[in-house]
């Protein structure tokens, strides 16, 4: 037998249970952690590459028994280091200019409120590339929807650093926008 | 932010929601960091949605390719034209032998008869490399047969004036068949009636 073949014990009916909460799981994260690569610096195709070999991580590890706490941190996680290893520079990316999109979400406001979204945003912007990586992934993390505790799982660091971190980033954004 | 993210304990979750209702400092503090974190949150959303943008074509590449497909469609059809105007070229001349079809009438004005039965003609369509091309109003420049025909014989007596005969000029097709003729009116000399 092969290595890479699944264990004899494995019984049928952990396999399919595991598929199932592999697939609640893409349908919950997918979109989260697809806006947290892109924010990264991917670009949409690397990170939708990224989502799916996490994902089939993610079945891998759910298949052979493993742990099954904090699934969604180590997906993240997962998705995390394949990121890092894809680009090395990617924060660097994250802050760009952003007015085709803005155009595009804000068509059905009015113009004047146009015009404060798109400058909140560029201030905002600028205002991020000010903060650290561990404070702009610590935001972009929390954003997704993870609790400290994942967050401090996915970047390897205290949970306490984790929400201190979080109130610093927070703060710095709040007095560079002045929103 | 760790009240505002549910982060805390029980007991301290109340207790700092006692203290925000009693402080306006930490209320406006509050608002702020909310507004930050939804601000970024949002700048989060746009940043996905502007890559999708990026990926998506812009607006003038379907009109660009539009009219160059346009602009090559009207230039073939132009070729085309051209070349149904101008004929092919023309196959190289070749030599046809041909049956001589029996003078049914007496021969005038026709080159020296050849011993031989048969005529050597070229072919109408054959053309050498330095002659015009061939066109649909094409006369054979060379007569290959002169046929002197009396007026009599096609007309009655009287009909026709005197010392008036005809010419035919005939060609003959590769098959040995007469494929164009035509007749023409030729003065003949009369003899002078004697006073």
């Amino acid at each position: 037998m092969s290595g890479d073949s699944l264990p004899l014990a494995l019984p049928l009916s952990r396999l399919a249970t595991g598929a199932c909460e592999v697939t609640d799981l893409y349908r919950e994260l997918r979109e989260p952690l697809l806006r947290y690569l892109v924010c990264l610096g991917l670009s949409r195709d690397e990170a939708q590459d990224v989502v799916q070999d996490a994902f089939l991580s993610l079945h891998r590890h759910l298949a052979s028994g493993r742990s099954q706490e904090n699934i969604r941190g180590w997906v993240f996680r997962v998705a995390h280091n394949q990121a890092r290893n894809r680009q090395g520079s990617y924060h660097r990316r994250f802050g760009e200019p952003l007015d085709l999109e803005i155009d595009a979400r804000l068509d059905e406001t009015t113009p004047e409120r146009v015009v404060l979204e798109k400058e909140k945003l560029r201030r905002l912007g600028g205002a991020i590339t000010l903060l650290s990586e561990s404070e702009r992934e610590c935001l972009l993390l929390r954003a997704g929807g993870l609790r400290y505790r994942e967050i401090s799982e996915v970047l390897g660091m205290a949970t306490s650093t984790v929400g201190d971190t979080i109130e610093r980033a927070i703060r710095k954004l709040a007095e560079k926008c002045n929103v | 932010m760790a009240w505002l993210d549910r982060e805390l304990g029980n007991d301290e979750m109340v207790e700092l929601e006692r203290h925000i209702g009693a402080c306006s400092e930490c209320r406006s503090r509050l608002e702020s960091y909310k507004q930050a974190s939804a601000t970024f949150d949002a700048y989060g959303h746009a940043v996905l949605s502007a890559k999708t943008q990026q990926k998506r074509l812009p607006r003038w590449v379907p009109v660009l390719t539009t009219a160059a497909a346009a602009a090559i469609t009207a230039t073939l059809v132009l070729v085309l034209l051209r070349a149904r105007v101008e004929p092919p070229a023309l196959p190289p001349p070749a030599q046809v032998q041909v049956q001589a079809p029996p003078p049914a009438m007496v021969l005038e004005n026709v080159p020296a008869p050849t011993p031989a039965p048969s005529k050597t003609m070229h072919r109408p369509w054959a053309t050498t490399p330095g002659t015009p091309r061939r066109t649909a109003n094409w006369q054979p420049t060379e007569r290959a047969i002169q046929i002197s025909i009396p007026a009599e014989s096609m007309f009655p007596p009287g009909a026709v004036p005197q010392g008036v005969n005809f010419l035919a000029d005939l060609s003959i097709a590769a098959d040995g068949s007469a494929e164009q003729i035509r007749l023409r009116p030729r003065m003949m000399e009369v003899p002078r009636r004697q006073p």
